[in-house]
């Protein structure tokens, strides 16, 4: 007995061990993304933080964390393997995930809601960078478009490129879609990809718009500015 | 005094240092023996990157153009464009398209204004070789280490300025935490926080590492051993809150005015000369607007023009020019011609447009130098005696200086697709002489293009299927427009010279009449044999490292476009290369093999073989050794006449062997230094009749020295030399048609050396170099330039070049430009 308590305690003591070196020696995190741009009132929150807090720029995204946008703000989000940038506009929750293969990272990014411009370079093969809706995932290589996630549907409009489409939901319909074109997917899992409108082009190119609009009043002993992002 | 001293020990320093150094040459920079070009540079040649190809001319009195031809690896023949000549010097940029590794060929053709023709390097195709430039492939350096943020010439406020670098790609044999960031010169890395494999630095953090203005930014990263792996610039303009608005949100230009006042004193003839060249560029939102003018006092009525403008607006989706424009179709169509108008183009994606209109000649009139009798016929077979106005002048025909008509040309070409992975185009070109134009000319002509063009492209672009074809009409002489019903009716019909009905005939003229001039000049004459008919299909593959390429050609002997003046036509066949990539792209293989066919139409004597194989090796080490690229070219032309036939003067049989070799290293010995060598021999043995044997070599090798921020040296070696056989008239016999054989050498050695200093705190910059050639080819030459800034947006540049041809000449161009940005 007192000899199996021994082995016990020794095994127990050598995985101890080896996971404290192994933790150690662990390499730190490297951040899947970094804050590229603030707008107004963006907030992010880190696997620890149970709540949100204000954004700055540069502040780099682990996987798991998330950034929301709030009434007519934005954030720039860059991907940290120079992989592509995401506008992500207004009343928007995304959550980066990231996971570090031998030189390369596959990126995968969960949009809660709101509207999302994106703009991926072409990935190695060896690389993949997703897109995850409430009802759709989204594989892409080098493409650039605009997704609009609503309650219960995501509108995806591609500008260039081309990307492969699997729906979530009801009949999981899956299909690819090419440059300008757009296609909406709810919870029927349905599919129907068709031209581009040229509202849906107009769209994306507002997505585009990073800069915001300045009023300044100034009196002889006070400056009042107020800074905002203009209508969508 | 002091720093005089301290340039005049370190230009010491460096020629003695350089001498050393004897094993390499700058490949940035070659200088041949030329009338007309001192110097043609370029910046390091990276595949995939715009090549701009610059000029500089040792006079500009006698040039009426100057194109550069350029053809990668492989390809069938030169592409030739214009170069814009502007001041002393003449540029164009080769499009990123066509910089493919292992190397570019290149040469320049110098129109001269009495229409005669040199090249660049001299004699070329006959005498001399064309030029290589060894094209870098990109570093897989440059896709491991990435700056993140701030973009390269990105503007940014403090409060968004972070400086991030990833190595998430970076091997496993570099020393992540031993990266250096360098901002400005100075070493910020301690500032700096390493998460993982991000490095960033906040500069919120500290306000008073970066003050307002441009930046340059350096990282340097390391190998484990300590040695640098890897070291990439870049440089942001930190601006503040209210600039970044304004750059946001409104108007925003910027441009540059330069004015330039010159003497050239070329022997006895002395020539001033005075241009304003103005750029300007404007945004708003992401509208783009571009002006250009260069107005110069030797632009003369009598030529073509050398006065520039154009004015352009763009956005993402179209483009819109105004003056003169170099328009690109299918090459078959038009390739970067200038036409003066309007050129424009309309990219939706699944449909595009593109057109363009203008005046690609401009009309020169002619003289009438004597009025010719019709009676003194012996007078009018002469191809300078015209009709003319009999009423106007007293006589029906008169000797003339030919003038030129004004040439309209309209294009235009609507696609289906944006290319990505599919476009059909379809093309349309027209081209007419205004036959009113001018009075004394002979000749107008017209033309008519259409073609079509695709591209596909599978497997996320590693095949690719592209083609194109075209058919021409053209009319070599419209002067009297088309033929009447009257005309039509005594030539054709039973009886006539042409058994055919001639109502058919009025039916096709008049179909064809909406689109060209119907007359006996219209041509083909054979249009059954494919005549006019051009067209090419490609193949492109890029697996396992190999991009290989096949591609069929088809150009009829008469197939002809206003818009494209430099096609190779009576020719087809195969070209096939294929280049290979190892060893994470340190290694290239590439192999060419090309074989065509004149006399498709059956107009000459024989059908002549042209044959031609070369193959390359170019290693790029990414170490502390040179990057090498040796290369091997074989022609051979036949047309299978014997020299023991009668026809034996038109025997084709000759075969040219071309080996080149190039080595450029980036080394540190004490200063930095770039060294290159280059060393090309050709040789040619001709078993045809004329026996034109033909030997050439050069070497050439130069070092470039990097003493400090400040001072910069350069010494170059170029050695040239070429032996040539002929045939010519004996005339010791007393038959007239004798010839006998003989040669000609001609060998030269040229040595550069110079250097650029600058001081007063960047004001003032001041470069010299002198430049004496020896042997079959004499000349000193001196330059010197400098440059004052005068203001931050305002400098003087004092240019001043004096070179002796001995026994000859001294020569001298001195000049002063003034530029202001705003």
């Amino acid at each position: 007995m007192k000899r199996k308590l021994f082995y016990t305690v020794v095994i127990l003591a050598g995985i101890i061990a080896v996971g404290a070196l192994w933790a150690y020696n662990k390499p730190a995190d490297t951040p899947v993304a970094l804050i590229k741009k603030v707008v107004q009132d963006v907030t992010y929150k880190k696997a620890d933080m149970e709540d949100w807090e204000d954004a700055k720029v540069g502040i780099p995204l682990n996987d798991g964390e998330e950034v929301k946008t709030g009434f007519r703000s934005l954030a720039l989000v860059l991907f940290t393997d120079g992989s592509g940038i995401l506008r992500v506009r207004e009343n928007s929750i995304l959550h980066i995930y990231g996971e570090k293969q031998e030189k390369s990272l596959d990126k995968n990014t969960f949009i809660e809601q709101g509207k999302v411009g994106f703009e991926v370079s072409k990935q190695d093969e060896d690389e993949e960078f997703k897109f995850t809706t409430p009802t759709v995932v989204a594989s892409i290589r080098g493409t650039e478009g605009l997704i609009y996630v609503t309650t219960g549907a995501t509108n995806f409009y591609l500008h260039r490129g081309s990307a492969f489409l699997q729906a979530t939901m009801g009949s999981q319909q899956s299909g690819t879609i090419g440059a300008n074109q757009v296609v909406t997917i709810d919870s029927t899992g349905n599919m129907n990809i068709i031209e581009a409108t040229q509202q849906n082009m107009d769209d994306f190119t507002q997505s585009l718009q990073v800069e915001t609009e300045k009023v300044k009043i100034e009196t002889d002993t006070h400056k009042l500015e107020i800074e905002y992002f203009p209508p969508e | 005094m002091k720093s005089f001293f301290t340039f005049t020990h370190k230009l010491v320093v460096s020629i003695l240092f350089c001498s050393f150094l004897f094993l390499f040459s700058s490949p940035v920079s070659a200088q041949q023996a030329s009338n007309y070009v001192s110097n043609v540079s370029y910046e390091t040649a990276i595949e995939g990157q715009n090549l701009t190809i610059k000029a500089d001319l040792l006079q500009t009195s006698n040039i009426a153009n100057i194109t550069l031809a350029y053809k990668t690896f492989g390809q069938t023949e030169f592409v030739k464009r214009e170069m814009e000549i502007v001041a002393m010097g003449a540029e164009v940029t080769i499009p990123a398209e066509d910089v493919t590794v292992p190397y570019l060929e290149y040469y320049l053709i110098i129109e001269l204004r009495d229409g005669s023709i040199e090249t660049y390097p001299y004699g070329i195709p006959d005498e001399g070789s064309p030029q290589q430039i060894s094209v870098r492939a990109l570093s897989q350096k440059d896709k491991e280490i990435l700056l993140l943020s701030p973009a390269r010439g990105e503007l940014v406020t403090l409060s968004d300025l972070f400086i991030s670098i990833s190595l998430i790609k970076a091997p496993d044999s570099i020393d992540k935490a031993a990266t250096k960031i360098f901002l400005d010169g100075n070493d910020i890395t301690s500032m700096a926080l390493f998460a993982g494999d991000l490095i960033i630095f906040y500069a919120d953090n500290f306000p008073d590492a970066v003050s307002y203005g441009m930046h340059s930014l350096k990282v340097e990263v390391f190998n484990q051993d300590g040695t640098v792996y890897h070291t990439i610039n870049s440089d942001f303009k930190l601006v503040t809150t209210e600039y970044a608005e304004a750059v946001g949100k409104q108007f925003v230009y910027s441009g540059n005015v330069k004015g330039e006042s010159r003497s050239e004193v070329y022997g006895d003839e002395s020539t001033w000369y005075n241009n304003i060249n103005a750029n300007v560029n404007a945004s708003y939102s992401n509208w783009n607007f571009e002006g250009n003018a260069y107005i110069t006092s030797e632009e003369d009525s009598k030529l073509q023009p050398m006065n520039r403008f154009s004015a352009t607006v763009k956005t993402d989706w179209m483009s819109l020019k105004v003056g003169d424009s170099y328009p690109r179709y299918p090459t078959l169509i038009m390739d970067g011609k200038r036409i003066r108008g309007i050129s424009g183009r309309v990219e939706l994606g699944a449909f595009n447009i593109q057109a363009s209109y203008g005046e690609s000649l401009r009309k020169v009139d002619g003289t009438l130098l004597e009025t010719i009798a019709s009676s003194e016929t012996n007078s009018l077979l002469s191809s300078d005696v015209i009709a003319i106005d009999s009423i106007k002048y007293g006589n029906p025909y008169g000797k003339v200086e030919l003038g030129t008509y004004s040439r309209q040309i309209f294009a235009l070409r609507p696609s289906f697709g944006s290319g990505e992975v599919y476009q059909l185009g379809f093309s349309y070109l027209h081209g007419i002489d205004d036959i009113n134009s001018v009075e004394f000319a002979t000749n107008p002509e017209e033309n008519a293009v259409l073609g079509t063009d695709f591209i596909l492209r599978l497997d996320d672009q590693r095949i690719t299927f592209s083609g194109q074809a075209a058919i021409s009409i053209s009319n070599s002489n419209i002067a009297d427009g088309s033929l009447t019903d009257a005309q039509i009716d005594s030539v054709f019909g039973p009886g006539s010279l042409y058994d055919v009905d001639p109502e058919d005939v009025k039916t096709i003229r008049d179909i064809i009449e909406p689109f060209m001039t119907v007359n006996q000049f219209l041509g083909p004459l054979n249009p059954q044999e494919f005549a006019s008919v051009a067209g090419e299909g490609a193949i492109a593959l890029n697996y396992f490292n190999n991009n290989f390429k096949a591609k069929y050609i088809y150009r009829g002997n008469e197939y002809n476009s206003f818009g494209q003046d430099y096609l190779r036509t009576d020719v087809a066949g195969i070209n096939i290369t294929d280049r290979v990539r190892l060893l994470d792209n340190k290694l290239f293989f590439s192999f060419g093999y090309e074989n065509l066919e004149d006399n498709l139409q059956n107009t000459k004597i024989a059908t002549t073989t042209y044959k031609t194989f070369n193959t390359s090796v170019s290693i790029f080490p990414r170490a502390n050794f040179p990057n090498i690229t040796l290369a091997y070219t074989n022609y051979n032309n036949q047309n299978g006449i014997k020299l023991t036939s009668a026809d034996s003067l038109y025997v084709v049989d000759d075969a040219t062997n071309r080996f080149m070799a190039q080595l450029s290293y980036d080394l540190v010995a004490g200063i930095k230094h770039n060294a290159s060598l280059s060393f090309i021999t050709s040789s040619r043995d001709d078993k045809g009749y004329y026996n034109s044997d033909a030997s050439n070599t050069s070497v050439s090798l130069s070092v470039n020295s990097y003493w400090d921020k400040d001072l910069t040296s350069f010494v170059s070696l170029v050695y040239y030399a070429s032996d040539i056989s002929y045939k010519m008239l004996d005339t010791t016999t007393v038959i007239t048609t004798d010839y006998m054989d003989a040669n000609s050498e001609y060998n030269y050695t040229s040595f550069s050396i110079g250097g650029r200093y600058r001081l007063l705190d960047n004001k003032l910059e001041l470069t010299a170099s002198i430049s004496p050639s020896f042997g079959d080819f004499e000349r000193q030459a001196f330059d010197f330039v400098g440059q004052y800034f005068v203001l931050e947006n305002l400098s003087l540049i004092l240019q001043a070049r004096l070179y002796r041809i001995p026994n000859e000449s001294t020569n001298s161009i001195i000049g002063l430009t003034t530029r202001v940005n705003f």
